[in-house]
């Protein structure tokens, strides 16, 4: 029982990073219809901007800063990237097709991670992020780590205000008009710039916000260190549906689940190949269900 | 002679190579409805999209109230007291009713006469305000057509420009639409430029006529001048015969 609940919170909070992750994906490509491959790249961003790059010994700098200041900082620098991202990339490829854009975003990752190889040299660099994070919460013999529990408690608070913010504001109305239609949208008067600019930042609000939860857990940062949460992402929305914010949560909560259950149920030499399981799990799914699990309205009329 | 309010000036409009739209003129007076008629293909409704700015005139000018907007972005457009109720409708189906007739009022420098004018509509449109909270998908077709023409209305706009409203809907409700729509001159001042594929209709409701076809007008004319008929469906039909329009 206390073995079935630790699998349980474990997967809820693996879950909830990827989710977040995939909203970030999600949101991006339901106004743009891009596939932001340097979603990854602005995951790692909001790391390196924890550090200084010197040539010696890491040092840290707004990493020690008190929390909520650290925080400001790190998603303030990813959400410039992200709208400077905007500004130069995709602003101008937004009128090619799809397929232009999302190669335009791998070169934009790519470019990304080179600056940080140059300005931070490549060698992977070790951060301890809030070490008190990593002690357990001891409930009757379940132990949650507080990162965990944090995790969990950060996705339900932004989830829930960005699910109020696309709803009530102004400013959201207008967003899922534009994603649902965005020619129409525009006609009606709705800025275009403005709304991409906003699906922008808010993705890099949350690219940054997961980067500090994982940094939080791992304690090592790299210069390509969100590419696998950026798959993970891509993925989750896939399952999910493209285009349906309710699919990438569920898609995120999906691939976490599966994750945790394979980690503890796969005999112990094959646990190395975890994430292999994980992709035959998603394909099977899109055998049966090719165009996700839920599919947004607005895809399907389009067709 | 009266200022036009829309006046479309030797348009072109390009797909790649290929020409849609050849050099159209049209001009629409306040208070006027005109009827863009043509068979399918005849760049009618590419006409409509070069005007709010959604498709580009490679050659032409277009102005609203002699302000030149040809080469504007779409929502700069919307703000100029024109607006679209395209073909199909393209209601919003994941936003409720209440939320697509407010989509077009955010940007609106007149803020303070939006909620008296959304409840105008609602009182004209009761299927809209029975709904208002539902999505919008869940509408009949002629309720998705009065939500669109609302939605539009909303934005302040002094002109419609109105795509095939009668697409796609039981007759009955096709006259409730253009009850509707010649209603708005009466009551509001609103100058409607109508596409309709129906010739017929289109000498019912409008004052003056533009017949298009295979990218040019062909003929224009008052609903009167063109009453009898046969030139009407020369230009609409082509001198090659009439096999061709009757598909």
């Amino acid at each position: 029982m206390i073995a079935a609940l630790q699998i349980l919170v474990d997967a809820i909070s693996l879950g909830s990073l990827y989710a977040l992750a995939t909203l970030g994906v999600g949101l991006v490509f339901g106004v743009l219809r891009l596939t932001n491959f340097a979603y990854g790249d602005f995951i790692t961003v909001a790391s390196y901007a924890l550090i200084v790059p010197t040539a010696g010994a890491t040092e840290i700098v707004i990493g020690r800063w008190p929390w909520p200041f650290l925080v400001t900082a790190a998603v303030g620098v990813v959400v410039i990237v992200s709208m400077t991202s905007e500004y130069l990339v995709f602003r101008p490829l937004r009128t090619a097709k799809p397929a232009v854009l999302m190669i335009g975003s791998f070169a934009l990752g790519y470019i990304i991670q080179n600056i940080i190889i140059l300005v931070y040299d490549g060698r992977p660099k070790a951060v301890g992020l809030w070490p008190d994070l990593g002690e357990a919460i001891v409930l009757s013999g379940l132990r949650v780590p507080k990162l965990e529990l944090l995790t969990i408690v950060v996705t339900l608070v932004l989830v829930g205000a960005l699910v109020l913010f696309l709803k009530v504001s102004p400013f959201g109305v207008q967003m899922r008009a534009a994603s649902e239609d965005f020619r129409m949208a525009r006609m009606l008067g709705v800025r275009a710039n403005t709304v991409i600019g906003t699906a922008l930042a808010i993705s890099g609000f949350l690219a940054a916000v997961v980067s500090l939860l994982f940094l939080a857990q791992v304690g090592v940062m790299s210069f390509n260190m969100g590419v696998p949460l950026m798959l993970f992402a891509f993925v989750a929305t896939v399952i999910g549906g493209m285009g349906s914010l309710t699919g990438a949560l569920i898609g995120g909560y999906i691939l976490g689940f599966a994750s945790i259950l394979l980690q503890a149920l796969l005999p112990e030499d094959l646990r190395t190949f975890r994430d292999a399981f994980v992709f035959a799990v998603v394909i099977v799914i899109l055998v049966v269900r090719p165009q996700g699990l839920l599919m947004p309205r607005a895809a399907r009329e389009r067709v | 002679m009266t200022k036009p309010l829309l006046q479309i000036d030797d348009v072109h409009v390009h797909y790649g190579r290929l020409a849609a739209v050849r050099g159209v003129s049209m001009r629409v007076d306040p208070g006027e409805i005109v009827c863009v008629v043509g068979p399918n293909g005849a760049g009618k409704s590419t006409t409509l999209l070069a005007t709010v700015g959604v498709l580009s005139a490679t050659r032409g000018a277009i102005s609203i109230g002699g302000f030149p907007i040809a080469g504007m972005a779409p929502e700069k457009v919307a703000q100029l007291g024109i607006s679209m109720v395209p073909e199909g409708r393209h209601i919003f189906g994941t936003l409720t009713v209440e939320e697509n007739l407010r989509i077009g009022t955010y940007q609106r420098p007149d803020q303070r006469n939006v909620e008296r004018e959304l409840k105008r509509i609602l009182d004209e449109f009761p299927v809209l305000a029975e709904r208002r909270g539902t999505n919008a998908g869940l509408l009949s077709g002629g309720e998705q057509q009065q939500l669109a023409i609302g939605r539009a209305l909303l934005t302040g706009a002094k002109i419609l420009l109105v795509d095939e409203p009668s697409l796609g809907l039981a007759p009955m409700m096709i006259e409730r639409v253009y009850d509707i729509l010649t209603g708005l001159r009466d009551s509001r001042g609103i100058t409607l430029l109508i596409v309709e594929e129906s010739a017929e209709r289109a000498l019912d409701v409008a004052d003056r006529i533009y017949v298009m076809r295979r990218g040019l007008v062909e003929l224009a004319g008052t609903s009167s001048e063109l009453e009898d008929g046969a030139r009407l469906q020369q230009a609409y039909f082509g001198f090659e015969g009439e096999a061709e329009g009757i598909r």
